[in-house]
């Protein structure tokens, strides 16, 4: 009788428990970024072929812009010929820019033929189970973090204000790097827009 | 014993509903508003700024206001759109007041944006965004809001956010919070 009352009680922990998580809205919820001024902590995720990467293996000398990105997103896909032209621009001062595909929809091997077919040819990494993405409060593509050379967050935000090319008025993540490179403190360390809500695993 | 080991089996089968299906309509009894047999009219879009927007927002109201942050290019957003115009038809315009706002290019604003609505058969009051700058927008809304899409958001008539959902809203949590609004 008494084991009857204890998985009785069980049962009911397990439906409260149940209602709980339900009713949380678990799976809208993104953590909150890192403030401006962190330090942003090591990590090891693998590229789109299966090789795995530090921060500090992939880091430039002078900083990295790490941005998550989507296949099937027309807002990431908007910005593919300028983070390809970042990353060309920025590499030669040092900074590195990596690409990080969070969705748990999009694998390896489709972020990899996307990556192809768009001439995107910096280094893209898969965070399959959303780790660097929770870690960095990651909400949306395109989202762009800058690190420093002590991988201090300087700059969270957009890359510019507008998905059209012709109507970027503020390119804000530029800014921020060439304000770093030059020694001066970023003036905009923040910058929103409208993207995709990454697909968490 | 037989009888414990059947109740933790059902109360486990609970549980795995309740974790499989967080975004969508659950089988629950809604109210569900007369079907009308008028074809719906393809919705005008309005275009707003963001004075307009947080206008709209903060205004007095009489009801609660539901407002859905979307675009025709968010694979999210035209997925939960069919459970949108559910809620929209159950609970407006009795205890809801109901508005989207479409992120899209403003020359849509005539094209593939009421083209969608008019598919959807939705009736709401619909705006367009048409900012240069995305982000007081964003900020009006909400400082804690990314700017990733669908976002909804419920405000009470205090104009207080109630209920906020970023990427595909959960639509049985959102039906509860306006009826535990239309309860008060």
């Amino acid at each position: 009788m008494k084991k009857r009352t204890v998985s009785i009680a069980l049962a009911a922990l397990f439906v409260i428990t149940a209602a709980v998580i339900a009713g949380s809205g678990r799976s809208n919820e993104v953590p909150a970024p890192p403030a401006i001024g962190a330090t942003i902590d090591e990590f090891t995720l693998p590229d789109v072929n299966g090789q795995e990467h530090t921060l500090k293996s992939l880091k430039g000398k002078n900083g990295t812009v790490l941005i998550f990105i989507a296949v099937q997103c027309p807002v990431s896909n908007a910005y593919n010929d300028r983070m390809e032209k970042l990353a060309e621009d920025y590499k030669d001062k040092g900074i590195a820019v990596i690409g990080i595909n969070a969705n748990s929809s999009e694998d390896a091997a489709t972020v990899k033929a996307h990556a192809a077919e768009k001439h995107l040819t910096f280094t893209i990494l898969k965070d399959a189970g959303n780790k660097v993405a929770d870690k960095l409060g990651a909400a949306r593509t395109p989202e762009a973090y800058f690190l420093d050379a002590n991988n201090k967050l300087l700059y969270h935000g957009r890359i510019d204000n507008s998905q059209n090319p012709d109507a970027i008025e503020s390119n804000d993540l530029r800014q921020a790097l060439d304000s770093s490179l030059a020694g001066k403190p970023v003036e905009k360390p923040e910058a929103k827009a409208f993207g995709c809500s990454i697909k968490r695993a | 014993m037989r009888i414990s080991r059947l109740t933790l089996v059902v109360a486990f089968i609970v549980l795995l509903i309740y974790l499989t299906v967080p975004g969508q309509e659950t089988t629950r009894t809604v109210r569900r508003a007369k079907s009308t047999t008028a074809p719906a009219m393809p919705t005008n879009v309005e275009p707003i700024d963001t004075a307009g927007l947080k206008d709209l927002i903060s205004k007095p109201k009489d009801k609660p206001l539901l407002v859905n942050f979307w675009a025709t290019y968010c694979d999210p957003c035209r997925d939960e759109f069919p459970d949108l115009v559910k809620v929209d038809s159950d609970f407006r315009p009795k205890s809801l007041d109901f508005v989207t706002v479409s992120l899209d290019d403003v020359n849509d604003i005539n094209t593939t944006v009421p083209q969608f609505l008019a598919q959807m058969k939705a009736t709401m009051p619909a705006y367009l965004l048409n900012v240069a700058d995305p982000e007081p927008a964003i900020n009006a809304v909400d400082p804690k809001w990314q700017g990733d899409l669908p976002a909804t958001f419920l405000y009470n008539a205090k104009g207080e956010i109630v209920f906020k959902a970023f990427g595909r809203v959960n639509t049985a949590a959102l039906r509860e919070a306006i009826e535990r609004l239309a309860k008060n």
